[in-house]
């Protein structure tokens, strides 16, 4: 395996007035060929400047980055060649039809006309398009633009398709319909870095995660290495509030307990290295304080969890904020 | 050659857009045709130009179609606007096309729809009595898409730049009166005090009025074509290049 992105200690500042906001600070990763990379955070975690940053569109401020084997900063326009883009927007032409886009895209890419017609022949069916290829982009419906949108990312077979946050906007059904379309994608050797904010999809659908939050890095590797190693199991408990901080205490200071948080309204989640085991134990010091339980349910770790014990804030927290 | 072909595929996305919304074309012929029929009828007792005679419409047809250069440049940012919002520009960033074909793809198609308008106003003009002077027109028409690419170029780069419509219609209008009063479109500066002469000068939309003017004669000797010109084409050159520089950078 050989690494398609290395990123060492990227940076990107914004200056707004005067102020000066980092919004990237000191990023590295690699991205193996023919894997699907996942990069989850919340909205202004820096995700999508770092995207930007690999995609030529932001100039780098420091540090280096290489895709395909070529340098970013130095040698754009090759890198441009070598890799798709699908932004937030999609960006196809909603006057033209969906194969008056992909075709143009094609012959941007300096494609021949009778090569670039043939390619196209061959995505519409493999993004299942073919129905309305002939219809104006703007009478498709949201699944089918994002999945146009995707194909317009492909059409001059890049060596690595950047993704951000493919999913956003969809219904459930269309988001499931687009991760299989992106795994079939990943089977014929594409590589995908994809942006997102939604747990379920870096779960489902990434071989591999990193996760940022405030412009770093604060975690990486598989879905499920990430949940075993950080977290273990949790036990989401829910006491009378006025009790939730004895509660915490209680728990907090056993040994079989490796972190706990709190949240509002009397729930506390505990992160144990194995959550049958650990409830009797559990359950009998909250009893020795005369604690009342609420509701008490043993989860699986989720990747929200991981996110939660690495930066001390869930991911849907700062969503809302 | 990669550029000439990324500018003729662009051009033809642009103009096959515009086809495709045919009120858009009655839009733009309104208002030179408004002009056409509500203000040349005020000018009848007027003396606009003496010495050169002639019909009203000979006088003030160059200048409606030099109005149609300007206005339809400075709004050229507006389509820009629309698709950086819409993810286009940066879809089309991302691509290696040419920076300067992504800026040029619509700036050509822009320069000849401008052209079609210009036949069917002069066409409309004949009807009611423009003398048509084949070559003087020919060079008009050079002269009216260097000035449209010009304008339409810096147009575009103020898009880029402000990013939203309030700024980059900040810019605009207020660029534009201006230039349109101190151009003697509507009535000859020569009419006015020396110092709104003085200030013409600084104008290039001046130029073309004034270049406009003679060619619809068929009138090639004297200063005004030749400065035109000069004044023009480094302009138009200087303004392409500045957009193109925009565009390599513009983040949306």
């Amino acid at each position: 395996m050989s690494a398609v992105i290395e990123a060492v200690e990227l940076r990107k500042r914004f200056g707004a007035r005067g102020k000066l906001v980092e919004a990237v600070r000191g990023v590295s990763f690699e991205v193996e060929q023919g894997e699907i990379f996942g990069f989850l955070g919340p909205n202004g975690a820096g995700k999508t400047t770092t995207l930007r940053m690999l995609t030529t569109l932001l100039t780098i401020d420091s540090g280096s980055a290489r895709v395909a084997g070529i340098d970013v900063a130095a040698a754009p326009a090759r890198v441009r060649e070598r890799i798709g883009y699908v932004s937030q927007l999609g960006g196809a032409d909603n006057e033209a039809t969906g194969r008056e886009n992909l075709v143009l895209q094609g012959r941007l890419y300096g494609g021949e006309r009778a090569a670039v017609r043939q390619r196209v022949a061959e995505l519409l069916p493999l993004l299942d398009l073919e129905g309305f290829a002939e219809r104006q982009v703007k009478t498709y419906s949201g699944g089918q633009k994002r999945r146009l949108d995707v194909a317009l990312g492909i059409v001059h077979e890049p060596q690595v398709l950047f993704l951000d946050e493919p999913t956003t906007g969809l219904d459930p059904q269309n988001r499931a319909n687009l991760w299989q379309h992106v795994r079939t994608l990943r089977e014929r050797g594409v590589t995908v870095f994809l942006t997102t904010h939604y747990l379920e999809e870096a779960d489902a659908l990434c071989e591999r995660v990193m996760i940022i939050d405030g412009g770093e890095i604060v975690a990486e590797g598989s879905p499920r290495e990430l949940k075993r190693d950080i977290v273990g199991d949790s036990v989401v408990l829910r006491v009378a509030e006025e009790d939730s901080a004895r509660a915490a205490a209680v728990l907090g200071s056993a040994a079989f307990v490796r972190s706990t948080a709190s949240a509002e309204d009397g729930e506390l989640r505990c992160y144990v290295d194995d959550g049958p085991a650990a409830l009797p134990e559990l359950l009998r010091r909250l009893d020795g304080e005369r604690i009342a339980l609420r509701s008490i349910s043993l989860s699986e770790p989720t990747l929200d969890d991981v996110f939660l014990a690495k930066t001390g804030h869930s991911l849907r927290d700062a969503e809302a904020s | 050659m990669k550029l000439l072909t990324d500018i003729r595929l662009l051009t033809w996305r642009r103009t096959l857009q515009l086809l495709r919304n045919p009120v858009w074309l009655i839009v733009s012929l309104m208002a030179p045709l408004l002009y056409l029929a509500l203000f040349t009828p005020l000018l009848k007792d007027i003396p606009v130009a003496p010495g050169l005679g002639g019909n009203v419409l000979d006088e003030f047809l160059p200048g409606i179609l030099a109005l149609m250069a300007f206005t339809s440049g400075s709004t050229a940012g507006f389509s820009i606007l629309f698709e950086l919002q819409a993810g286009i520009v940066e879809r089309f960033r991302v691509t290696p096309a040419s920076r300067l074909a992504l800026l040029l793809g619509p700036l050509v198609s822009g320069t000849l729809s401008m052209l079609a308008f210009d036949l069917v106003l002069i066409g409309v003009g004949v009807a009611f009595g423009f003398h048509v002077h084949v070559l003087g027109l020919l060079v008009l028409a050079v002269l009216l898409s260097l000035f449209y690419l010009m304008f339409a170029a810096f147009s575009t780069a103020v898009a880029l730049a402000t990013k939203e419509i309030s700024g980059f219609a900040a810019v605009v209008n207020g660029i534009n009166l201006p230039l349109m009063l101190l151009a003697g479109i509507l009535l000859p500066i020569s009419l006015g005090p020396a110092w709104m002469g003085l200030l013409a000068h600084f104008n290039p939309l001046y130029y073309l009025v004034q270049a406009s003017r003679t060619l619809a004669l068929d009138h090639f000797s004297g200063g005004t074509l030749w400065q035109a010109f000069a004044v023009l084409t480094p302009l138009c050159a200087l303004s392409l290049a500045g957009a193109t520089r925009v565009y390599r950078r513009a983040v949306a």
